[in-house]
């Protein structure tokens, strides 16, 4: 055997390192395997997100650029878009439609799928435009005027032809709400066309890819006119990511916790390794060895004795992440740098040495007088260095889990204050016990007495196991609490199809359909078009002085008003009451109502088609724009749309199945617009499958830690245990007695830990829905897993404890 | 009775046909080499392990012959120990420590016997002291006074005096003798001290694991 390969396998005959090896193992897992996912959907969705915007920046503006702001692009790969909105009209049919004009370059990113038929065609993906002369269509066009593919579309003053169905432009972001149909076209023909004149309202995008958009941005933001803004990938995927991202930060907080748990483990593991070598290094004294020597001979080979274990978690987290992607359906190899191994690699170093080192560095301060007497263990801690390395290495590593400390400060500060507490909260909590037990039986005198008396054994214990449990009840309160939401928002049945412009007369004809093909129904809104004129009688120009991006789309358009006497699932009332079956009032959505300035008591003055509609604002909601539901900025009190035309609005969910079934509906009410979500829903179902998935496993390496800590802290306290076993049955005690002492010493070792847990899940409540739930409290069965946990552990104790009572002969 | 048990390289005889008689009162002193089976025996004899072969009688009632419980009840009514290092319970309070066999036996008035013994020893002023607050000699002490605290009939001790200086060695080995003498207790000492085996009414010498008079 080499010298090295004695030198990595020696400490495994300690079972303490055995214990220390697995805690590292299990964090390096986790640490790695979240930090090569996050840097994987930070690639993928950056990627995603520059598709989804069209370039890695967009300039959009109200009209063409300036020559200076040319300039600035034209050594860039971009693209130039106009977008408007045109009137088509076909066999005495009129339809409004978004009309997009690209040039050669689009799209700059992604693929444009395309269909050769309105229902089970051929589909193709291509990366360019239509060719001149060619349009290409959304199927709502199609149904709506009764075109086919091949027919000529008339456009302004050209007759183009429709060479394809549009299924997907890469460009069309995350909104599937748009009210007018698509259509794409060449921008070469856009001047025959003739409806872009001087005075017409159209935007003017230019796409571009840069590998800086940061300095590509600040040359520009100077150059903006008042019409201008330029749109980032950032921007895009915060409207996009809102799941994801809880998700991730979930994730994070998970591994976060698992790695303080395996910090626990390690520290208590570490501080008997310490205690068992403690001879050695004072005979290294008294044979003459250094300081440095001593820190190089233990503490060097410790860490060598560590590395192949930090490298195999690395491995398996690798492995896992690989696993994960495939799960996830990506292709190729795994997005993270030379930076992100470094931090997997960093990651568990720093647990070590945050969590071991400070303990082992007292090895080098052991005197050589040692040997001839032995001091207690009291001389090889080191408190101050070894509390502030655990404040401390937490911070680093969740900064090696979020990219920043700021994402999990809160919860991080949670634990350095708890950390710092508990022992100050428990140990009055001990002594008051210890003082009461001079009345108990002598088998709970000695079994309060072995915590009370042992305050270096039994604070970290009591601390560690504090804390797993109150990990254990957090992690799995809101883990099942996000995929709960999630799945709340996303049953099974969640509408996979949207119907507009459904007129009273076309009801009892979709219900039928529906009945027919086993479709579920939801609810029916109706819908009448508005745009908001008065606040309070003023006009609101003048009303609402401060102005921002939502204001400014709520004022300029009309707005799809309803009424509604019960308030939908996926909103909450902030402010005042939900108006219920009263007249003459509204509900207006918080973010809106905020930015307007509106409050409760607020008198409305909407224009519509037919005439003024007035109402009192009574209630301001809160709105989930991710449910899978109709939303409205206002929802009127039923009855205000007596004399309004409306037309309807609702969903259904349909089962999966033959295409010429919706074909059907289209040819029964031809006049609807039918929006499909399928893939957009099975795309979010999807992020909620892998979050379950990412629960289980999170929730099994949470409980492996949690175990962890207390095998190392029976372990640590094993030696001890076993002299007491000795010493009391050589003084007389029977074995049922011993089992007793045991029994009761981890009963009020594992109550006394749920006691502090519930104390930290309850406090940890707030700020845990403050980070991921929106400020809701959640109440749940999880509040008891703390007295679950601490049962099991007194159980597991006992058992344990029996075993070392068992496995011992008495001696002197 | 003889002991042996099985290691790596095959069974191995710690002990072989040893006979010891102690009478009530008498001092027995056990001496050898290390090695030579000393703790063995004293393990043995004090029922704390149980012999490969022959028997153990305790007040002419067999000893080795009862299970672990039954003989650590025997031995808590019957025997006091002090061992080398004093093996005093590090979390209990020196009166605590000599209240302990006591409570063991479920006796009510653990707390005043204690305290006698303790006062014995000349620790009465050190009652609410935990060993690490105390002196190698004073452990000892406590160590005594939680032996006789009992009132054994026979007495273990274990190199009573192999972890002190001679001076503090002395002071223990008088009270040992004197509280032994006064309380009338057998006592079976093992040590390596020729003066302190000196002290005992009788000698045995162990030499791998087989006794000579």
């Amino acid at each position: 055997m080499t010298e090295l390969s004695r030198l990595l396998l020696r400490p495994w005959r300690d079972s303490a390192f055995r214990i220390l090896a697995l805690a590292l193992l299990v964090a390096s897992l986790a640490l790695t395997s979240v930090v090569l996912l996050r840097a994987e959907l930070d690639a993928r969705f950056t990627a995603r997100g520059a598709e989804m915007l069209g370039g890695d920046l967009v300039l959009d503006g109200s009209r063409a650029p300036e020559a200076a702001q040319r300039e600035i692009f034209s050594t860039l790969m971009h693209s130039e878009l106009i977008k408007f909105q045109s009137v088509v009209v076909h066999n005495g049919q009129v339809l409004l439609v978004s009309v997009k004009a690209v040039d050669q370059h689009w799209p700059l990113l992604g693929e444009v799928l395309l269909s050769d038929q309105r229902f089970g065609g051929l589909q193709t993906s291509v990366q360019h435009g239509p060719a001149a002369g060619e349009v290409w269509v959304a199927d709502q066009l199609l149904d709506r005027i009764g075109l086919q593919i091949g027919d000529a579309l008339p456009l302004g003053q050209s007759n183009l032809t429709i060479s394809a169905m549009l299924v997907r432009e890469p460009d069309q972001g995350g909104g599937f709400y748009s009210m007018n149909p698509r259509v794409l076209m060449n921008r070469a023909d856009l001047d025959n066309t003739g409806i872009l004149a001087p005075g017409s309202r159209y935007g003017y995008d230019i796409a571009m890819l840069t590998d800086n958009p940061k300095a590509i941005t600040g040359q520009l933001t100077p150059t903006l006119r008042p019409d201008q803004e330029i749109e980032n990938v950032d921007d895009t995927l915060n409207r996009s990511m809102g799941p994801l991202k809880q998700l991730t930060l979930w994730v994070s907080l998970g591994v976060m916790l698992i790695t303080v748990l395996c910090g626990a483990a390690i520290y208590l593991t570490t501080g008997l390794r310490v205690a068992r070598r403690a001879t050695l290094a004072a005979l290294l004294r008294t044979f003459g060895a250094s300081r440095q020597t001593i820190i190089r001979r233990l503490l060097g080979h410790e860490l060598l004795a560590v590395l192949p274990v930090v490298i195999i978690g690395i491995g398996c987290g690798g492995l896992i992440a690989v696993s994960a992607g495939n799960a996830l359906g990506w292709e190729g190899a795994l997005a993270a740098g030379p930076s992100e191994w470094l931090l997997v690699l960093l990651g568990p170093l720093t647990l070590f040495a945050a969590f071991a080192l400070p303990r082992m560095s007292a090895l080098a301060a052991v005197p050589a007088l040692q040997v001839l007497n032995r001091q207690g263990d009291q001389s090889l801690r080191r408190s101050g260095i070894e509390l502030a390395a655990a404040l401390i290495g937490p911070m680093a590593i969740a900064a090696i889990l979020t990219g920043s400390v700021q994402d999990l400060l809160l919860v991080l500060l949670l634990l350095a204050a708890l950390g710092v507490m508990l022992p100050a909260l428990l140990w009055p909590l001990l002594l008051a016990l210890d003082k009461r037990s001079k009345r108990w039986s002598v088998a709970s005198r000695i079994a309060v007495r072995r915590l009370s008396r042992r305050r270096t054994t039994t604070l970290p214990l009591m601390a560690a196991l504090t804390l797993a449990m109150a990990i254990l009840a957090l992690a799995g309160q809101s883990g099942t609490g996000l995929l709960s939401e999630w799945q709340r928002k996303l049953p099974a049945n969640a509408p996979n199809h949207f119907i507009l412009n459904l007129f009273a007369e076309d009801q009892p004809v979709l219900q039928e359909w529906q009945q027919r093909h086993d479709a579920i129904a939801k609810p029916l809104y109706p819908i009448v078009r508005g745009r908001l004129t008065l606040i309070n009688d003023v006009p609101v120009r003048e009303a609402v002085t401060k102005e921002n991006d939502r204001a400014e789309r709520a004022l300029n358009r009309d707005l799809a008003l309803t009424e509604e006497s019960l308030l939908p699932e996926s909103n909450l009332v902030r402010d005042g009451e939900w108006h219920g079956k009263r007249r003459g009032e509204v509900s207006v959505e918080a973010e809106l109502a905020d930015s307007l300035g509106l409050k409760t008591g607020d008198q409305l003055t909407f224009v519509t088609s037919r005439s003024e509609l007035h109402a009192t604002v009574t209630s301001i909601r809160e709105v989930d724009w991710e449910s899978f539901a109709p939303n409205f900025y206002f929802m009127f009190s039923p009855g205000a749309f007596v004399e309004q035309d409306a037309t309807w609005l609702t969903s259904f969910w349909l089962p999966q199945g033959d295409g010429r079934r919706v074909a059907e509906l289209m040819t029964a009410l031809p006049h609807i617009t039918l929006l499909d979500v399928n893939a957009i829903l099975a795309r979010a179902q999807g992020i909620v499958t892998q979050a379950s998935q990412a629960t289980a496993v999170l929730a099994g390496l949470l409980v492996s830690a949690a175990l962890l800590v207390l095998v190392a802290a029976l372990l640590a306290t094993a030696d001890q245990r076993r002299a007491d076993q000795s010493l009391l049955r050589a003084l007389g005690a029977r074995q049922a007695l011993l089992r007793k002492v045991n029994w009761l010493e981890f009963v009020a070792l594992g109550l006394g830990a749920a006691f502090g847990a519930t104390l930290i899940v309850l406090a940890a409540m707030a700020p845990l829905a403050i980070l991921l739930f929106n400020g809701q409290l959640l109440w749940s069965w999880w509040q008891w897993l703390p007295l679950l946990t601490g049962i099991g552990v007194a159980l597991l104790g006992g058992l344990a404890g029996r075993r070392i009572a068992a496995g011992y002969r008495p001696t002197v | 009775m003889g002991k042996t048990v099985s290691g790596p390289e095959g069974a191995l005889t710690l002990l072989e046909a040893v006979t010891v008689n102690v009478k009530a009162g008498e001092t027995v002193a056990i001496t050898g080499p290390s090695g030579s089976g000393k703790s063995t025996l004293l393990g043995l004899l004090a029922g704390l392990d149980v012999p490969s072969s022959g028997e153990i009688l305790l007040q002419d009632s067999a000893f080795s012959a009862l299970d672990e419980d039954q003989r650590a009840a025997r031995r808590g009514a019957l025997c006091g120990f002090v061992f080398q290092s004093f093996h005093l319970v590090q979390d209990l309070t020196a009166l605590e420590n000599v209240m302990l066999p006591l409570e063991l036996q479920g006796s009510r008035h653990a707390e005043p016997a204690a305290r006698d013994w303790l006062g014995k020893v000349g620790l009465g002023a050190r009652l609410g002291h935990f060993p690490g607050q105390l002196s190698g000699g004073e452990q000892q002490r406590v160590a005594l006074a939680r032996a006789f605290v009992v009132q054994p009939k026979l007495l273990f001790a274990d190199e009573p005096t192999g972890s002190l200086d001679h001076a503090n060695g002395e002071h223990i080995a008088d009270l040992l003798f004197d509280m032994n003498r006064a309380a009338g207790t057998a006592l079976v000492l093992v040590t390596h001290d020729p003066a302190l085996a000196a002290r005992c009414d009788r000698q045995l010498r162990l030499e791998a694991g087989r006794l000579h008079d």
